[in-house]
């Protein structure tokens, strides 16, 4: 199958290039990039006034699969990531049992690849079932598939089994990711703790119970080695630790999700749940801190966090509810919002190369050889509507929000899976 | 079609309201049968959470107002989920409920309840957020007290942290142009609760003598277990209010308490039975205060006064 994308402006990071060209595909792979590539037999992407890129890569996401398929299932779940722009995600660990066997592993790459849609990388388990006990069998589930390795959702308790962890999964590819959150000082906090919390009753979780993890995480990443990744940073100081460790030579990344660049901690005046996530929103100083982090190079990623609920577990009250909202289908717009003024070609790399490079995994690049992800978008403003969503979780905090940044198509290798004028494109359609 | 209305927080009446209310709760206090205003209205008490004081005071307001009254206690499992918080106010009107007044443990409860029913909901106490009508009870001594509240400057000490009754008192005193300060350990009172017209001070003694009235919150002993306090006789050192710092209190100041009170730990046998203390007319007020809520809400403001 041939490929034309024609007349787009094609920025690829990876290679320094930002230049309007064609970009001809075959058999999967990038085969020219050019100023004009005749077309034959081509099926022809219209690109023009649109940005050409890698294919994004959503290295944060809960598929819900095994065992939460009323959430989510991995079909819907890759529907709404290529309708999001992503080619790819990397799912959390965090099912129904958790992914700390080869065998579920095996599961999800053999749905993934029923679905067609987007590539789905595997992160592991740090501990067996996520209890933070028994550490995971690193080296059977990096030859299963596993990119990285995380009890996402919960923190690693014990620094003893988290130390052990690392120091065998040493040699084992693939960073560890923190769901930094210490619960005990977390408690049974629904909000971050605030004067609206103060005013509100409600109970808030204060911003030191992430700080305090990110440091002792980002210490024992220094002593083991191991290559650390902070997941959804949230707090000025958080960031200021990675800093430091970073300094000190630690190999540390992390990202920001698109809630806590654009949202804050007044959102609970109604005690309704949509806005419940974690960590928890913060204030005005913290996401303007994210952002700043974002335009100096310490956040290394852009990621969604994807955490679909049905609107039922969404309803129930505060206490009750689950954390976390869809981002897949919201994120290009919302990082487009957050970050205005980001170059675009640091926009880009935030979304593809840098997290290729994070988990080791193919992608990122448009160079000619290379598996033909693109992800194509364009400066057209549209507004959220979660009734829409692909996902099973019609849920955001930005239901109703106009953004000015869209997607128009997402390639994965070489097969258009999702164009702006006709949806999410089943394998189906092509056989 | 009236629109209905609610009271999760004092800030659902207007300030007039609120005048208007107190003035209606003393004409009670001189005529208490008022069972026409409403006459067979039914009116649903809804008690997730265990309450003695403020169920019965209710109830006999309701009684007093003519009120067809019904009480339940669901206790705490059931109702938890939203769409069954939407399906309950549905099937509660249907049946004919006009005025529901709840009670449960998780803030935000009433609100919740209030967006899904086509009636009247009074927030009786939602967790460690609101408790309206004590609040106006408590507004309304003060008022009786004073004759005004334009400058007055009350300390509410203790627990902040977990009370309920010291939300609507905030946010009562600050509509009203009272002055607050608050008054207790940083555990228990953390510097969020600080803004325009609201101080934090930690020194009971220094604030004692400036105020027109001290309401002293309940301390729990659950709170020792979770951390937040040493032993209660720890506590009493910094906050309690007995013989000696009675002393520092004004001749012309009050003692305010919402109850249940723990005699000898946030105050002492001597500040009970001081007469400063107004514990007794808080919970006389109560009733006078809840009728006057109940008429305000089901029948409007213009009632003729």
């Amino acid at each position: 199958m041939r490929v034309l994308i024609r007349g787009g402006r094609v920025i690829d990071p990876s290679r320094g290039l930002d230049a309007v060209r064609d970009v001809a595909i075959d058999g999967g792979i990038i085969r020219a990039i050019s100023e004009h590539v005749e077309e034959r037999g081509h099926e022809v992407v219209e690109a023009a006034n649109c940005i050409v890129a890698p294919g994004f890569i959503d290295m944060h996401v809960h598929l819900r699969e095994p065992g939460q398929t009323h959430k989510e299932t991995i079909g819907t779940g890759t529907a709404a990531a290529v309708a999001g722009g992503f080619s790819a995600v990397a799912c959390m660990p965090n099912t129904s049992p958790a992914i700390d066997s080869p065998a579920i592993i095996a599961e999800i790459a053999q749905r993934a690849d029923a679905a067609g849609l987007a590539r789905v990388y595997p992160i592991g388990t740090i501990t067996k079932a996520r209890e933070g006990t028994e550490i995971a069998p690193y080296h059977q589930l990096a030859a299963a598939g596993a990119v990285a390795y995380s009890d996402d959702g919960s923190t690693v308790r014990s620094a003893r089994v988290l130390r052990n962890a690392a120091l065998y999964a040493r040699d084992v590819r693939g960073p560890f990711i923190s769901h930094a959150v210490d619960e005990d000082l977390h408690g049974d906090a629904v909000m971050n703790e605030s004067p609206h919390s103060a005013k509100l009753g409600l109970s808030g979780s204060p911003k030191l119970a992430e700080d305090v993890i990110v440091a002792r995480d980002v210490l024992i990443a220094g002593d083991t080695g191991k290559p650390w990744h902070i997941a959804h940073v949230s707090t000025a100081t958080s960031l200021d630790i990675i800093r430091w460790a970073r300094a000190r030579g630690t190999r540390v990344t992390c990202e920001v999700t698109p809630h806590h660049l654009l949202l804050h901690d007044d959102l609970f005046v109604d005690y309704h749940a949509r806005a419940k996530v974690a960590p928890p929103l913060r204030g005005a100083a913290d996401s303007s801190a994210l952002r700043n982090a974002v335009r100096d190079g310490t956040v290394d990623a852009l990621a969604s966090d994807h955490a679909p609920h049905t609107a039922e577990e969404k309803s129930q009250l505060l206490s009750a509810a689950p954390v976390g909202f869809s981002g897949l289908e919201i994120a290009v717009g919302a990082y487009a919002r957050a970050l205005p003024d980001l170059p675009l070609d640091r926009f880009i790399a935030l979304l593809s190369t840098n997290p290729a490079r994070i988990l080791d995994v193919e992608g990122g690049t448009l160079a000619v050889g290379s598996r033909a992800d693109v992800t194509i978008f364009a400066e057209r403003p549209w507004t959220v509507d979660s009734r829409r969503f692909y996902s099973k979780g019609k849920n955001t905090p930005f239901d109703g929000v106009r953004f000015e940044r869209r997607v128009v198509a997402t390639l994965v290798g070489g097969r258009l899976a999702y164009h702006v004028d006709r949806g999410v494109i089943e394998p189906l359609a092509y056989a | 079609m009236r629109i209905r209305r609610s009271l999760l927080d004092v800030d659902d009446l207007s300030r007039e309201e609120i005048e208007l209310l107190i003035r209606r709760s003393a004409e009670f206090r001189a005529h208490p049968q008022q069972r026409s205003l409403l006459a067979g209205v039914p009116v649903l008490n809804l008690f997730f959470e265990a309450s003695t004081r403020t169920a019965t005071s209710f109830t006999l307001a309701e009684q007093r107002v003519g009120a067809d009254v019904i009480s339940f206690a669901p206790g705490t499992s059931s109702l938890g989920k939203g769409e069954t918080i939407a399906d309950t106010a549905i099937t509660l009107r249907a049946i004919g409920v006009r005025v529901i007044v709840v009670r449960h443990g998780e803030s935000g409860f009433a609100r919740r309840l209030a967006e899904s029913f086509d009636g009247h909901v009074i927030n009786a106490g939602d967790g460690t957020h609101a408790h309206p009508t004590q609040a106006l009870l408590d507004l309304a001594t003060l008022h009786a007290e004073f004759g005004r509240f334009e400058g007055l400057r009350v300390a509410i000490v203790g627990d902040i942290l977990h009370s309920r009754v010291a939300r609507s008192n905030i946010v009562g005193m600050c509509m009203l142009g009272v002055g607050v300060t608050l008054v207790g350990p940083s555990t228990l009172l953390p510097d969020d609760f600080a803004r325009e017209s609201v101080r934090i001070d930690r020194d009971f003694d220094n604030v004692l003598p400036h105020v027109d009235a001290v309401m002293m919150l309940r301390i729990q002993r659950e709170r020792i277990a979770a951390s937040l306090l040493p032993a209660l006789a720890d506590y009493t050192i910094g906050y309690q209010l007995g013989a000696q710092r009675l002393r520092l209190l004004r001749g012309d100041a009050i003692i305010l308490h919402p109850g249940p009170y723990n005699r000898g730990v946030e105050l002492t046998d001597e500040a009970l039975d001081d007469p400063r203390s107004r514990y007794e007319a808080q919970v006389s007020n109560g009733v006078y205060v809840r009728m006057a809520t109940l008429d305000l809400l089901v029948n409007g403001s213009a009632v003729p006064a």
